[in-house]
C-alpha cells in the first residue's frame, strides 16, 4: 500500500486540529453572543417596565397612566415594543399604543411578587416578554402585573448576521491558514525533496555526491549517504580492479599451458607450476574482491569471541598436533567493521600459527591506551617468518601471484585487508621462539 | 574402509571416487544434500567428504543432522569460497577438518587417512602392533621390518581390523566396509582373505577367529 506523503500527513493533521479548534471557537462565540443579545432584550424590557412604573400615579384608589412615555416606540403602532398592565383578575388596566393596533397578547405569567419573569415565544416570529408583579398599596386591586414584550425578529436578525460574519471570518482564517501551512510545509520539506532529486541524480550517475547544504536535521543522513555512495564506489572499483587483475594474471599462465600442450610431450612440471600460479591468483584476487572494507553503518565485532570460535574450530582440525593455545583475551576487545573481513584476517593468521607452530600458540589482546585501534597479537613457537618474506609482505614488494604458496599468501591477504581498514600489521619475533604477528584494527567506542 | 562422497559437481565427484577407490576405499557417492543424508543415515561409514555448497540440503545442514542423529564417522568438508566463515561454520556443525578448493588429491587422501586414524585413536600414520607395522600412508605392511606383499583386499582387511582392535568384527561388517553397497559378496571370500593374510604375516598372530561371530584383532597385554 502506498504511504501518504509527509506533506499530506502534516497538512491533514494540522487542518483537522484547526477545524476542531475553530468549530469550538465558533460555538463558544455563538453562545456568548446569543446570551448577550437575549440579556440585551431583557434589559431593554426591564427599562420599559421601570419607566412604566415610574410614570404611574395613584388617584383615589385607581392607577393613572401617563401616555407620554419616554420610549416613543411604545406609542407607535407596530413598533415591535409593547407594554401592558393588568390586575390579578386579568383586567387590562393599560396597554401601550403600539399594542392597541397590533393586539399583541402578552402572556400572563405566574410569578412571585417583586421578581422579574423573562420568557420567550417558541416561534421565531414571536416575542421576548418580561413581567413584573407588585402589590400596590392603596389601589383597589392591589396586585398589579406590569409586562413588556418585544419582537424577536430584530434580535434574531442580528444573531443570524453575527453567525454569517463569524462563518465567513473563520472560513477565511481556515483558508489563509491552510495556504500558509502548505507554503510552510513546502518550504520546510524542500531539503527532503532536494535530497530525493539528488539521490535520483546519483542513481542516474549525474552527480557523485550530495550537495553540501542541508539543514542540521538532515546533515547526518546526507553525510551517511555520501559515505555509503563513496564506499560503494570504492568497493566497485576494488571489485573491478580485482577482476581485471585476475583476468590479466590468468592469461599468461593460460598461454603458457596452451603452448605447452603443442609439444609432443608436454612438460608436466611446467603445467603444474602454471596451475599453482593460477590457484594463488584466484585465491588472492577473490579475497580482495570480496573484502567489504570499513563499513558505513558501523557494526561492532567482538574480536575476543571471534578468536575463541576460530581457535576451537582450528583445534578440531589440528586435533592430532595437540597444540597448546594460550588465550589472553581482554573482554572489551571490540572492533568496528565487517565481521567477515575480520574473520579472514584472524582466520588466516591463526591458521598460519597452527600450521607452523611446534606445540604452543599464544593469542593476546593487550589493553592499549591507544584510542584508534584494538590490537591482537598472535605468536607461536615455530621457525618464525624469514626476514625476506616479512619485507615482501610488508612492503608489497612482490606481486602475490609470484609468491610461493604457504605462509605468504595468507599474510598478504591479511596485509591488504588491514590496509583497507587503515590498520597496521607488524611481523616480529616472539619470546616463544617463532613469529609474532601483531594487527591493529579500528576500535569500537561502544563496549 | 568405506567412505561417502557428497559433491554436486559430477567431474569432481567422479575424480574423488576414482582416487579414493584406487587408494583402497569403498566409495558411495551422493550428488546432493538429500541423497547424502539418506546414505549417511542408511549405511555405516568410516569417513565422509562433504561439499558445503550442495543443492537441496546444504552441507552444513547435512553435517548438523547426521551429528544430531549420533552418526560419529569423521567428516572432511570442502569449501569452494574458502571463506573463514564457511570453514568455522562447517567445523562448528560437527566436521573434523576442512579443505578449500582447489585442492590436491594427495592432500585430500592424506587428510582422509589421518581422520580415519584419528577416529580409531592412532596419532601416527604407522599403525604398529608388536612386530607388525602397517603404514597407512604408503599402504605398506612390514613384519619384523620386512615388507610383506599383500593384495589390495588383504591389506584392506588387515587395516580395518587394526583400526578396530580388541573388538569382534563380523564378516558382514567387513563386507560392508570393504565393498561398495551394490556388491553382494559371499562371506566365504572373507574367510579366504583372512586365511591368506594370516599365512603372509606369520609368525605374528593377532587375528583370532571368534566362532560364529567373526574376527578379533587382539593387542598385546
Amino acid at each position: 500500500m502506498k504511504q501518504p506523503s509527509i506533506q499530506s500527513r502534516l497538512l491533514a493533521t494540522t487542518t483537522a486540529v484547526l477545524v476542531v479548534f475553530l468549530a469550538l471557537t465558533a460555538w463558544v462565540l455563538d453562545r456568548t453572543f446569543y446570551a448577550a443579545v437575549i440579556t440585551g432584550a431583557e434589559e431593554q424590557l426591564t427599562q420599559v417596565i421601570y419607566s412604566l412604573m415610574g410614570s404611574v400615579d395613584e388617584d383615589n384608589g385607581r392607577l393613572v397612566f401617563n401616555d407620554d412615555l419616554f420610549e416613543p416606540r411604545l406609542s407607535q403602532p407596530d413598533s415591535g415594543l409593547y407594554a401592558q398592565v393588568t390586575t390579578d383578575l386579568g383586567e387590562l388596566l393599560w396597554q401601550s399604543g403600539s399594542a392597541v393596533t397590533t393586539a399583541v397578547e402578552i402572556p400572563q405569567v405566574e410569578s412571585q411578587p417583586g421578581t422579574f419573569v423573562f420568557g420567550q415565544s417558541a416561534h421565531p416570529s414571536g416575542q421576548y416578554h418580561l413581567s413584573y408583579m407588585v402589590f400596590w398599596e392603596g389601589v383597589d386591586t392591589e396586585q398589579v402585573t406590569f409586562a413588556a414584550a418585544t419582537d424577536q425578529a430584530p434580535y434574531r436578525a442580528s444573531i443570524n448576521q453575527f453567525r454569517r460574519n463569524l462563518g465567513v471570518g473563520l472560513g477565511a482564517v481556515t483558508l489563509v491558514f491552510v495556504i500558509a501551512q502548505l507554503l510552510a510545509l513546502r518550504w520546510g520539506l524542500l531539503p527532503l525533496r532536494t535530497m530525493a532529486e539528488e539521490v535520483q541524480q546519483l542513481e542516474a550517475g549525474e552527480r557523485s555526491q550530495l550537495s553540501a547544504f542541508y539543514p542540521r536535521e538532515l546533515e547526518g543522513l546526507a553525510g551517511n549517504l555520501d559515505r555509503f555512495v563513496a564506499h560503494e564506489e570504492r568497493s566497485r572499483t576494488r571489485y573491478r580492479n580485482a577482476l581485471e587483475d585476475l583476468a590479466h594474471s590468468l592469461k599468461t599462465p593460460l598461454a603458457v599451458m596452451r603452448n605447452a600442450l603443442l609439444e609432443q610431450t608436454p612438460d608436466k612440471t611446467l603445467v603444474e607450476d602454471q596451475l599453482d600460479r593460477m590457484q594463488t591468483t584466484v585465491t588472492h584476487q577473490l579475497s580482495k574482491a570480496s573484502a567489504r572494507g570499513p563499513v558505513v553503518v558501523g557494526k561492532v565485532v567482538d574480536l575476543g569471541g571471534m578468536i575463541q570460535r576460530l581457535v576451537t574450530a582450528l583445534q578440531t582440525a589440528y586435533h592430532d598436533r595437540g597444540i597448546d593455545v594460550d588465550l589472553q583475551l581482554d573482554q572489551s576487545c571490540m572492533a568496528l567493521g565487517d565481521e567477515r573481513d575480520f574473520m579472514e584476517v584472524l582466520g588466516n593468521l591463526l591458521e598460519n600459527a597452527f600450521k607452523y607452530t611446534t606445540s604452543k600458540v599464544r593469542v593476546s589482546t593487550p589493553v592499549s591506551l591507544e584510542a584508534e585501534g584494538v590490537v591482537v597479537n598472535i605468536e607461536d613457537d615455530g621457525a618464525g617468518i624469514p626476514a625476506a618474506l616479512r619485507q615482501e609482505v610488508l612492503n608489497r614488494g612482490k606481486r602475490l601471484d609470484e609468491m610461493e604458496n604457504g605462509q605468504g599468501i595468507g599474510l598478504a591477504v591479511v596485509a591488504e585487508l588491514v590496509d583497507l581498514y587503515r590498520g597496521e600489521l607488524s611481523i616480529g619475533q616472539s619470546d616463544l621462539g617463532g613469529a609474532l604477528i601483531s594487527v591493529r584494527l579500528p576500535r569500537s567506542e561502544r563496549p | 574402509m568405506r567412505v561417502l562422497v557428497v559433491e554436486d559437481d559430477q567431474n569432481l565427484r567422479e575424480q574423488l571416487a576414482q582416487h579414493l577407490k584406487s587408494d583402497g576405499f569403498a566409495v558411495d557417492t551422493a550428488q546432493d544434500g538429500e541423497e547424502g543424508l539418506y546414505y549417511g543415515r542408511e549405511y555405516v561409514y568410516d569417513a565422509a567428504v562433504v561439499d558445503l555448497g550442495l543443492p537441496k540440503v546444504d552441507g552444513i545442514e547435512v553435517i548438523r543432522q547426521l551429528r544430531s542423529e549420533q552418526h560419529r564417522f569423521p567428516i572432511l568438508v570442502l569449501t569452494a569460497r574458502g571463506h573463514w566463515q564457511d570453514k568455522v561454520e562447517g567445523l562448528e556443525a560437527g566436521a573434523d577438518d576442512y579443505l578449500a578448493k582447489p585442492f590436491q588429491m594427495e592432500e585430500l587422501m592424506a587428510r582422509m587417512n589421518a581422520l580415519i586414524r584419528r577416529s580409531a585413536g592412532y596419532a601416527s600414520p604407522v599403525l604398529s602392533q608388536g612386530e607388525l607395522q602397517l603404514d597407512t600412508a604408503k599402504k605398506e605392511v612390514r613384519v619384523s621390518g620386512t615388507a610383506v606383499e599383500l593384495t589390495a583386499y588383504e591389506y584392506k582387511v588387515l587395516e580395518y581390523l587394526m583400526l578396530n582392535p580388541d573388538r569382534v568384527v563380523s564378516k558382514t561388517e567387513l563386507t560392508d566396509h570393504l565393498y561398495e553397497q551394490d556388491f553382494d559378496r559371499d562371506s566365504n571370500v572373507i574367510e579366504v582373505f583372512v586365511g591368506r593374510l594370516r599365512k603372509k604375516i606369520n609368525p605374528v598372530d593377532f587375528i583370532r577367529t571368534v566362532r560364529g561371530q567373526g574376527y578379533r584383532f587382539v593387542t598385546e597385554g
